[in-house]
């Protein structure tokens, strides 16, 4: 593995490391490393978390009454601002209260961070809530830890409260017990055998959130201290894939927006708080952090930010328990079925390539690899390739959701209204199957007849420069630092981002909002061949002295396609590194089968956990920050030496 | 009008009914969400369990309002004691819905069906998507018992009046019988393969039992669920979610399914007629034959509404709940106001 610790020395309380080297090309030299203390990082960071909270009393107006959510009345409650309207607006915006736990998480943020102000008809007034509104908890994993942390957290406040107080009718006592013991359990399966919905960078604040909630108000210290890791290792499984505010790599969900303009996602608005990375935009699960008064490890920010060198990281993660069709791949863990999700990523300086073995791993939203490069603004930008397999069947949602056969695909799509369409820019497929090593990626497609929609999509940006349709059968084209080699197994044909049509009777509110200023200008390479794949292959821009130097060379590059009986590809890459698949079976790189069987739950430069471990060894340079969740505890550690 | 159901006494015949309250009242309920009307959203616009209140001809709200309420079972030897199966769990009653309480934890959740021994009510049988529940004292505890699965996902579940420690069970990959409350299972003969979403048991003719299943049709047993036939063949490929045997009539039955309407055999399932026009939709979420007034059939197509017929099907009257997707429509024993 490259040594990504030679720029870096640590002392006691100092570190001198490579920081924002990110625009630098690849293969340059390193300019002088910017020196930062950890107390200046500290006290940074806090200054963000002041701006976070001040910006969102700042956006409050006191003169409307109709507008404002409960973390702005938080937030002014918090600061002891605008406390009429406070008043106010949260008696209006709770008749009634909807939203389960998206009611219930900012509603125990409001009380905690509040309760300072609140007088005693604001409390009877927020008692007779929750002894009156019975929240849905919901059917994501998301949902129940934000449905039972704060459900934990507002018991808490009130701890002789008895089941008539309630609306679930049970005492404080009994819902803390059924609470934590739930949050430690979810804690127990996620550093076992990964997170189920696993690396989203927009569903990344449905986690941080709650685990802000645990860090900022939990009185259980062992709950705090377990939520303090849990949101440690969270970052960090963000931060290990992060590319200055970019969540690269495959993803169990996200929204066509973020796959369109990947530095929307609200991952971005944490790199911007947590490690000063991109610009500020307004976000409940920074507000959350913000007030907590969590502070990440700064080996977190080390992580985050070095990108000095290229390398490869690997995840292994889980899909959402499945109770129908789980497939012989299935294994069970405490009764329940899941799918292991290989993850790999190459992350360069300049770009991450990144992707999961492929199939049904996530409904609805998945995205299976994807390739996003680094720019200066992020603003407006559709720095992204990837492709898919557009597929829906009640077979994959019945796996996941307790509905009929007959209405399961037209439930989903009343919110996630392009799940049903041809059109669609995220989702698995049974029929697809993925396979990289570094900056080279093969995806594989056998698609059956009679399958509801027949083609497979490749979105080129409107970022992807230059484009060239080479007679040798590969696409050519560039993104910011990068250069993009794109070989289709079959023809196909190119297609505006055409979003129109994917709204049913004009469905869509916030799913669709400004689309046409995020898609125009991007367009979809769609094949309709069944048995299909494509070679994708990523090189930076600095590697080659011309773009056309960069095309001689991926021309020369040796492939050999077979589309029958089943698609396979040997193909040797621009390392000279000889890759081989065939559908159906493993990949081997030079030669070697990939071995899946012994992919860690992370295993990187970075990171480092076993499978059932339970534990989690963050690395950088000579320090090593270990969280133990089986012990409860947290083991920072500087070597002695390298 | 409301109509008594007085105890069974069936001579010739070697049992003795289900020991049901000579005064006891039952009361159709239906538990569903209006998803008709949910645009751009995950959430229904309404969602609970409601009683057919027959003085007026309206649906009464019963209990908490939660998203994802599934079906109602009511004690009929204490039927002040009422379980509402949802997706957040269980949900009990004891003084006749006057207080509700949650009566599973974190590991329980989406609850489709629940069924209370005749004799014991301590023993309450629960399915969800992830399996069998029961509970041994009166629904304060429950353990999972998939003891003899293969598939895990459970729909409809039947205690046997007779025997009530013989269960039927309709899961993932058909009917499985329990002969031990529950603790273990074995499959029935020549039960489905698919998925089973609806059973009912004659309460006239106990050893006649049908199911409705997810593509393979209509089934009958007349052995008492012994062995299983499939019957009407024109719903055979259809997923059949609403199933009812005549609460009187042996020889009447009706199911209803996805794309194909109400059909009704009244020949004991030899020959099935097409009974829908007249309603809005062939898609056809539940069946259920009326309790209270003997030639009624009540059908809850998807989002356009739940009809009843007095004529075999001829005609059909509006019994409201236009936008909603009906989960359960059933009758239960009625809580003495």
């Amino acid at each position: 593995m490259i040594n990504l610790y030679s720029q870096i020395r640590s002392q006691r309380g100092f570190a001198v490391v490579a920081l924002f080297a990110t625009a630098l090309a690849f293969g340059e030299v390193a300019p002088p490393a910017a020196e930062i203390s950890e107390a200046d990082l500290v006290r940074q960071y806090r200054e963000r978390c002041e701006y976070v909270i001040d910006q969102t009393v700042a956006n409050t107006d006191p003169s409307d009454v109709t507008r404002g959510s409960s973390f702005t009345i938080a937030a002014n409650l918090f600061r002891g601002e605008n406390l009429d309207w406070a008043r106010e607006r949260l008696r209006l915006s709770n008749d009634p209260p909807t939203g389960a736990m998206f009611w219930m998480h900012p509603m125990a943020l409001l009380m905690h961070a509040g309760r300072d102000q609140l007088n005693d008809d604001d409390w009877a007034f927020i008692r007779e809530l929750w002894r009156t509104y019975f929240p849905y908890r919901g059917d994501t994993e998301n949902h129940w830890v934000m449905y039972y942390v704060s459900l934990y957290l507002v018991a808490e406040m009130f701890p002789d409260a008895g089941p008539a107080d309630w609306y679930n009718g049970k005492s404080s006592k009994e819902i803390m017990a059924d609470a934590k013991e739930f949050i430690l359990d979810w804690m127990r399966i996620t550093t076992s055998y990964g997170q189920g919905e696993y690396d989203s960078p927009n569903y990344i604040e449905e986690y941080t959130r709650p685990m802000a909630l645990l860090v900022g108000w939990a009185r259980d210290p062992e709950l705090q201290q377990m939520g303090k890791m849990m949101m440690d290792y969270i970052l960090l499984d963000y931060a290990v894939e992060n590319l200055g505010g970019l969540y690269g790599g495959a993803h169990s969900r996200l929204y066509p927006r973020y796959l369109l303009q990947p530095g929307m996602a609200h991952s971005a608005a944490h790199a911007w708080l947590l490690w000063g990375q991109g610009e500020y935009s307004s976000n409940g699960g920074t507000l959350m952090i913000a007030m907590s008064g969590y502070t990440p490890p700064s080996i977190l920010f080390w992580i985050a930010s070095d990108r000095d060198q290229a390398y490869v990281h690997k995840e292994l993660k889980r899909t959402r328990w499945r109770f129908r069709h789980a497939g012989p791949n299935a294994f069970e863990v405490d009764g329940k079925k899941t799918i292991p999700v290989y993850k790999y990523s190459y992350v360069h300086p300049d770009f991450i390539l990144g992707s999961s073995q492929g199939g049904l791993l996530q409904p609805i939203q998945q995205q299976t690899w994807s390739l996003v490069w680094r720019e200066e603004n992020l603003v407006g930008k559709s720095n992204t390739l990837f492709g898919l397999q557009p597929y829906s069947s009640p077979i994959e949602g019945t796996m996941y959701f307790n509905s009929d056969w007959d209405t399961v695909t037209d439930l989903i799509a009343r919110s996630k209204v392009d799940y049903d369409s041809p059109d669609k820019l995220e989702g698995g497929s049974p029929y697809e199957q993925v396979f990289q090593h570094e900056s080279s990626l093969i995806a594989l497609y056998d698609i059956p007849e009679g399958t509801r929609f027949p083609l497979i999509s490749t979105l080129f940006s409107r970022d992807v420069n230059r484009r060239i349709e080479d007679d040798s059968g590969w696409i050519f084209g560039q993104g910011g630092p990068i250069y993009i080699a794109y070989r289709p197994f079959a023809p196909g044909e190119w297609k505006p981002v055409d979003w129109t049509g994917l709204l049913k009777g004009g469905a869509g509110a916030w799913f669709s909002t400004g689309f046409k200023d995020l898609s125009e200008g991007s367009e979809c390479l769609v094949s309709y061949s069944l048995k299909n794949g494509y070679i994708v292959e990523v090189a930076p821009v600095s590697a080659y002295a011309t773009y056309q130097e960069f095309q001689e060379a991926v021309r020369a590059l040796p492939v050999e396609i077979r589309l029958k009986p089943t698609p396979k590809v040997r193909y040797t890459n621009l390392d000279g590194v000889e890759l081989e698949a065939t559908y159906g079976g493993a990949p081997s790189v030079d030669g070697q089968k990939v071995d899946y069987a012994s992919w860690k739950l992370f295993d990187g430069p970075f990171a480092q956990a076993e499978r059932e471990s339970q534990s989690l060894e963050m690395i950088y340079g000579s320090e090593r920050y270990v969280l133990d969740f089986k012990n409860r505890s947290v083991e920072p550690s500087v070597l002695e030496s390298q | 009008m409301k109509q008594r159901i007085l105890r069974y006494f069936t001579l010739g015949l070697a049992f003795v009914f289900p020991p049901l309250e000579a005064d006891e009242e039952r009361t159709l309920f239906v538990a569903f969400a209006m998803t008709k009307a949910q645009e751009a959203s995950s959430i229904p616009t309404d969602s609970g369990i409601f009683l057919r209140n027959e003085e007026d001809d309206s649906w009464r709200r019963i209990g908490p309002v939660i998203q994802s309420m599934n079906s109602l079972a009511v004690d009929p030897a204490a039927p002040a004691t009422m379980f509402m199966a949802c997706g957040n769990g269980i949900v009990r009653s004891k003084n006749g819905g006057e207080t509700w309480r949650m009566v599973t934890g974190w590991r329980e959740s989406d609850f489709i069906k629940i069924a209370i021994d005749p004799k014991n009510g301590d023993n309450i049988y629960a399915t969800s998507v992830w399996g069998f529940h029961l509970s041994r004292d009166g629904g304060d505890s429950w353990t999972a018992a998939n003891k003899g699965l293969e598939e895990t996902y459970c729909r409809p579940i039947i205690v046997d009046h007779r025997k009530p420690k013989r269960l039927l069970l309709g899961t993932g990959n058909g009917i499985y019988e329990s002969r031990n409350a529950g603790d273990s299972w074995t499959r029935a003969r020549n039960s489905p393969q698919s998925a089973i979403l609806r059973m009912d048991r004659s309460r006239k003719n106990p050893d006649l039992w049908i199911a409705g299943s997810e593509g393979e049709g209509v089934y009958l047993s007349t052995n008492d669920g012994k062995s299983w036939q499939s019957v009407a063949e024109a719903l055979s490929e259809t997923n059949v979610y609403g199933v009812s045997l005549h609460p009187e009539n042996e020889s009447r039955m009706a199911a209803g399914g996805w794309s194909q309407g109400v059909w009704v055999s009244n020949n004991g399932g030899e020959s099935w007629e097409y009974r829908n026009s007249g309603l809005p939709s062939k898609n056809v979420t539940a069946v259920v034959f009326d309790e209270n007034h003997s030639d009624r059939l009540w059908v809850s197509t998807f989002e356009e509404g739940t009809y009843y017929t007095d004529d075999d099907g001829k005609t059909w009257k509006d019994g409201d709940l236009y936008g909603a997707y009906v989960f359960d429509l059933d009758f239960v024993a009625r809580a003495k106001e």
